[in-house]
């Protein structure tokens, strides 16, 4: 069995859980037009990033980079480490904040936000709980009941587009380099790769083709924010907070018994959300049992109780939106130190390794 | 009298059924004791005689006859005792105070081999496997005959030997699977092995699994298939069915048979079952979550329509979801008790409550029977019984998250029964594989 797989569909679920919320909006208002320019840099930064991740990674066949830090010194894993389970409790926080207010406004709004949240974290936990390789067959389970759905929906979302909308094509405005919005966006590609890091002792995949399976998924990137700007314009567009979702619900399909696709798309979204909240979860959980080795079967619950304590301080949207904005710091700390120092590290090992053969 | 007849007159007399006579072989004076409900006494004795008559003529005497006939040469008492408990005759010589074990005539105590009562088989063959671990065996090696194929047996208990076998293929087999099995039997050999939930504790299995660890099946080729691919089958004397080792969830899904059909046929006929399954576990969950949480996804004409037919229930969707699911149940587990004779009662009372009554007075809406009908036919396209009772037990679990949650629930609840699947393993090999011979072609 072809165990690239389970990494290649995890990958595949992560983004896509990602991409249909927040990065429209995001991609949207950073710019006036030629949006697939800002869309391509962060797909090519994506590209450059996993590259150089499982680059430095194939130094160190059948460890994680738990080990590779650990290995390393004191200092590397405090310094690397660290940040990377900090910025993980941060999305779990994030993630879990945002989705459950996004369900709350869609279709829930009679339920309390505070069982809503409960719900999703008991469901990721329990996915945490079962352990690495367990989260990825989930992930091939989840991904064959309800990638079919995504997929046949985002196709039908191509119902009222205008494709005179694309024009213009080109621009001289590379004004979107100094908007915050911008720098959001990469909330799409920094949460979903560091996972790549945590496969490798129970799965061994090729990096080829995950670097082949993302830059497939390009065009997801770009219909994400190119269908509701076909569909409304960028002028009508630029007002949604999730402009993809209301592009869903203007879609009607004669023969379907459902009025509201959005709520299925939404929601096989959201299960890919809580596979991915269980994957951190799980990641944040292996990092912390190695550096604080007492009470092992409790740190995840202990974990859980801190998120979920700090999700419901969380009184309204405008502060999840800070969250997101403070959390850029550490976003592009992850993106950017993480695969470069792999990628040292693993170099270094490589030099170490002839040395000691010469 | 001799000692050891005496030993064992007191040790075993206080039972009617045991025999012990004196009789003459070629005029040498024998003693044969044994249970003669186990023995056909007569046609023993007489097929005893026969085959000493005829190895006379080479020259020996009725001893190194006898002897040649049992495997072992000489017995202690506790060893001629359990030989008796199990069906064996035990000669005497009484000259020379030797005992030996022979293969008696048995009397016939088991069903002959029938067409399978638990699993029904289309356009396959029809033997199943039955009581006799024996037979069963046999029935394996017929349908898989190839050297490669190990039997290993095993006696397990204290109070009573049961048998156990372990069938396998030597070359395709997972040795390491292989090898824990045979520890975990070994290492238990004082376990009481009476049924599967005494073999899951033997296996070192949480008996606290919803899903069986053992994949059970009544039929030979089913096994036999098993075996093919790399896979371990158990026989426990007394049960009539396989145990493979280990149990996967395309198990749920595929049958060796469907292989007697065109392919895109078995494909299709897989495809049905997965849908079935997916059925079973949605379509309740789905009823609770359209009418009670979230209405509007539906159009507004079958929204309304719904709405209309659940015009008077007095209760919430999950309480008459519920309710009708525990009376379906009950029909269900009451068809199975019941004789053969009486059983159409329950179909047709069943079917007046279910049908018609029930709605007409205006305790449930007529949706919920289509619901109910449907998710019970869905159940039933599962292949074994055993895996069809746990699919009904998830069931309940989306259908309580539905109320709460609508279909947040359901998908969560999807979730939940996804991880739960994922995270099952039997002696390290995934509960998802679908082939675990490949596996280790991988590793």
């Amino acid at each position: 069995m072809n165990k690239s797989l389970h990494v290649l569909i995890m990958y595949i679920l992560v983004h896509l859980g990602f991409i249909f919320f927040m990065y429209p909006g995001d991609i949207i208002s950073s710019s006036e037009e030629g949006h697939w320019i800002p869309i391509l840099i962060g797909c090519i930064v994506h590209l450059l990033v996993i590259w150089t991740y499982m680059k430095g990674m194939s130094y160190f066949p059948d460890r994680n980079i738990i080990q590779i830090y650990s290995e390393a010194g004191r200092i590397a894993s405090v310094v690397f480490l660290g940040p990377v389970a900090l910025y993980s409790v941060m999305v779990s926080i994030i993630t879990i904040r945002a989705y459950s207010e996004v369900i709350s406004i869609v279709f829930l709004s009679n339920t309390p936000l505070w069982s809503m949240m409960f719900f999703m974290l008991l469901i990721s936990t329990y996915v945490a709980s079962k352990g690495g390789e367990a989260i990825f067959r989930t992930g091939i389970l989840i991904a064959v009941l309800f990638l079919p759905v995504v997929v046949f929906i985002f196709f039908s979302s191509f119902q009222n587009v205008d494709w005179r909308y694309v024009f213009p094509m080109s621009t001289k405005d590379f004004s979107f380099f100094a908007k915050r919005s911008f720098y959001e966006s990469f909330f799409a590609f920094a949460g979903g790769f560091l996972f790549l890091g945590f496969v490798q002792p129970l799965f061994k995949y090729k990096s080829k083709h995950v670097l082949i399976c993302a830059v497939f998924f390009i065009p997801f990137f770009l219909f994400s924010v190119y269908v509701p700007l076909l569909t409304f314009g960028q002028a009508t567009a630029s007002t949604f907070h999730f402009p993809y979702i209301v592009t869903m619900d203007s879609v009607h399909l004669n023969w379907l018994m459902f009025d509201r696709l959005t709520m299925f798309f939404l929601l096989s979204l959201v299960t890919f959300i809580l596979l991915f909240v269980g994957l951190v979860l799980w990641m944040t959980v292996s990092i912390s049992k190695r550096f604080i080795p007492i009470f092992k079967s409790y740190q995840l619950a202990a974990l859980v109780i801190v998120i979920y304590s700090v999700c419901l301080i969380i009184p309204e949207w405008e502060i999840v939106q800070n969250l997101f904005w403070w959390n850029s710091i550490l976003r592009f700390y992850v993106l950017i130190a993480v695969p470069i120092s792999i990628l040292i590290f693993g170099l270094r090992s490589k030099g170490k390794g002839a040395r000691e053969r010469a | 009298m001799v000692p050891f007849l005496q030993e064992m007159k007191s040790r075993l007399g206080s039972n009617d059924d045991f025999f012990i006579q004196r009789v003459f072989l070629l005029d040498k004076p024998v003693v044969i004791m044994g249970l003669s409900t186990l023995i056909d006494v007569v046609n023993t004795k007489s097929a005893l005689l026969e085959y000493i008559e005829q190895s006379f003529p080479s020259g020996k005497t009725v001893e190194e006859v006898i002897k040649a006939m049992s495997t072992t040469p000489h017995i202690e008492i506790n060893e001629a005792i359990s030989a008796i408990t199990k069906g064996k005759l035990i000669i005497y010589f009484e000259v020379t105070k030797q005992r030996v074990i022979v293969d008696p005539i048995m009397k016939l105590l088991n069903r002959s081999i029938e067409s399978p009562t638990n699993e029904n088989v289309f356009q396959g063959s029809m033997s199943s496997f039955t009581e006799d671990i024996d037979t069963n065996i046999g029935i394996a090696r017929k349908e898989f005959n190839s050297r490669r194929l190990v039997v290993k047996s095993y006696y397990t208990g204290s109070l009573q030997k049961k048998r156990l076998s372990l069938l396998y293929d030597e070359e395709r087999v997972d040795r390491k699977l292989v090898n824990q099995v045979i520890d975990r039997i070994e290492n238990n050999q004082d376990k009481e092995i009476n049924h599967i939930q005494n073999l899951t504790k033997v296996m070192g299995f949480n008996s606290m699994e919803l899903i069986p660890k053992f994949n059970t099946t009544e039929l030979p080729q089913e096994a036999a298939n098993s075996i093919r691919k790399g896979r371990v089958v158990l026989f426990i004397d007394r049960i009539p069915f396989a145990l493979v080792l280990p149990s996967l969830l395309w198990d749920m899904f595929a049958l060796e048979n469907d292989k007697n059909l065109p392919k895109p046929i078995m494909i299709s006929l897989r495809l049905l079952r997965v849908v079935g399954v997916l059925a079973t576990l949605i379509m309740p969950g789905l009823y609770v979550a359209l009418v009670s949480v979230n209405p509007e996804v539906l159009r507004i004409e079958l929204a309304l329509s719904i709405a209309q037919s659940r015009d008077g229930v007095p209760y919430p969707a999950l309480i008459e979801i519920i309710m009708m699911l525990v009376v379906l149940e009950l029909v269900i587990e009451a068809s199975i008790r019941l004789p053969r004779s009486i059983g159409p009662t329950i179909t047709m009372v069943g079917g007046i409550i279910l049908g018609q009554a029930v709605v007409a007075a205006q305790l449930v809406s007529n949706l919920l029977i289509i619901i109910l009908a449907a998710t019970t036919i869905a159940n039933s396209t599962v292949v074994g019984v055993q895996n069809s009772l746990s699919i009904r037990l998830f069931k309940y679990l989306i259908v309580v998250l539905a109320s709460i949650y609508g279909v947040l629930g359901i998908l969560g609840g999807m979730v939940l029964v996804s991880a739960y699947l994922a995270g099952l393993t039997t002696f390290g090999v995934s509960y998802l594989y679908i082939n675990p011979a490949e596996r280790r072609r991988d590793s």
